[in-house]
């Protein structure tokens, strides 16, 4: 896919992951990657390089909403964050020294575990 | 409980955290912001597939509030993940630029879908979208 039909794409694609980050209150990464390497034909480590570069503003632009509504607290939920990101760079360095494939599996299954319950406590909520 | 309640993060009175101050970065906040941080830069995936679990599950938060306090902690880590991909000069801006011009427009609708979606089906549809992330880590 090129030219216009390609940037077309992008921004129909956008949309939709903006959506699904604001509503999910995640980045889109983990949608934006995969599409980027397999429609528009990005190597990994630049497709992460761009995805991150997306979910900046679209998180920007979801917490911005977010406080209009008066939900969340944005103050707290920002210095949360910089913890986070000083936990990144270590993330990212462990990554050097680690296996990364048996990690991906251990990941995989907290989250199908984690799925399993959020299901499963969404349809026992009134 | 109303669902507009202006800016007190609401969190469930089962939890032991319970006692904890409000819209305070406690220490648990810190750890479950590193553990966040530490997953993503380890696995590549965002931290908010990270956070939004253990803020749900260990700190008590609804999910709405989760999903609101994952989002603005995107942005400094997404800030400094930039900063140290941008070194790197592999972003593809063009792309970035089409990809961000429908994705902030996308932000506003699912932030307003957020503010109005309950409980119930939120989590519902937050849990699915974790199993499907799953399967993607475990066939990638």
């Amino acid at each position: 896919m090129t030219g216009v039909v390609l940037y077309a794409v992008l921004i129909a694609f956008g949309f939709f992951t903006g959506g699904a980050a604001g509503l999910l209150g995640v980045g889109g990464g983990i949608m934006m990657v995969p599409f980027l390497t397999l429609v528009a034909d990005v190597s990994q480590h630049a497709a992460q390089a761009t995805s991150l570069l997306v979910v900046l503003p679209t998180a920007v632009v979801a917490s911005v909403t977010l406080q209009r509504k008066g939900i969340g607290d944005l103050p707290l939920a920002l210095r949360f964050g910089l913890v986070g990101a000083v936990g990144g760079i270590a993330g990212a360095l462990l990554a050097l020294a680690l296996p990364g494939h048996a990690l991906r599996i251990i990941f995989a299954l907290f989250l199908g575990g984690v799925s399993v319950r959020l299901v499963r406590d969404g349809l026992a909520t009134q | 409980m109303t669902d507009r309640a202006p800016r007190t993060l609401v969190r469930e009175p089962s939890v032991s955290s319970a006692t904890a101050p409000r819209n305070r970065l406690t220490r648990q906040l810190a750890a479950i912001g590193g553990a966040g941080g530490v997953l993503s830069g380890l696995l590549g995936v965002g931290g908010g597939v990270v956070m939004v679990p253990l803020l749900v599950l260990r700190a008590g938060y609804r999910q709405r509030d989760a999903h609101a306090i994952s989002l603005g902690a995107i942005i400094p880590i997404s800030l400094a993940s930039v900063l140290t991909y941008g070194v790197a000069g592999e972003v593809r801006v063009g792309y970035a630029v089409a990809l961000a011009v429908g994705s902030v427009v996308g932000a506003r609708v699912g932030a307003g879908l957020l503010a109005r979606i309950s409980e119930r089906p939120l989590k519902i549809v937050f849990g699915l979208f974790l199993g499907v992330v799953a399967l993607l880590l475990v066939l990638r």
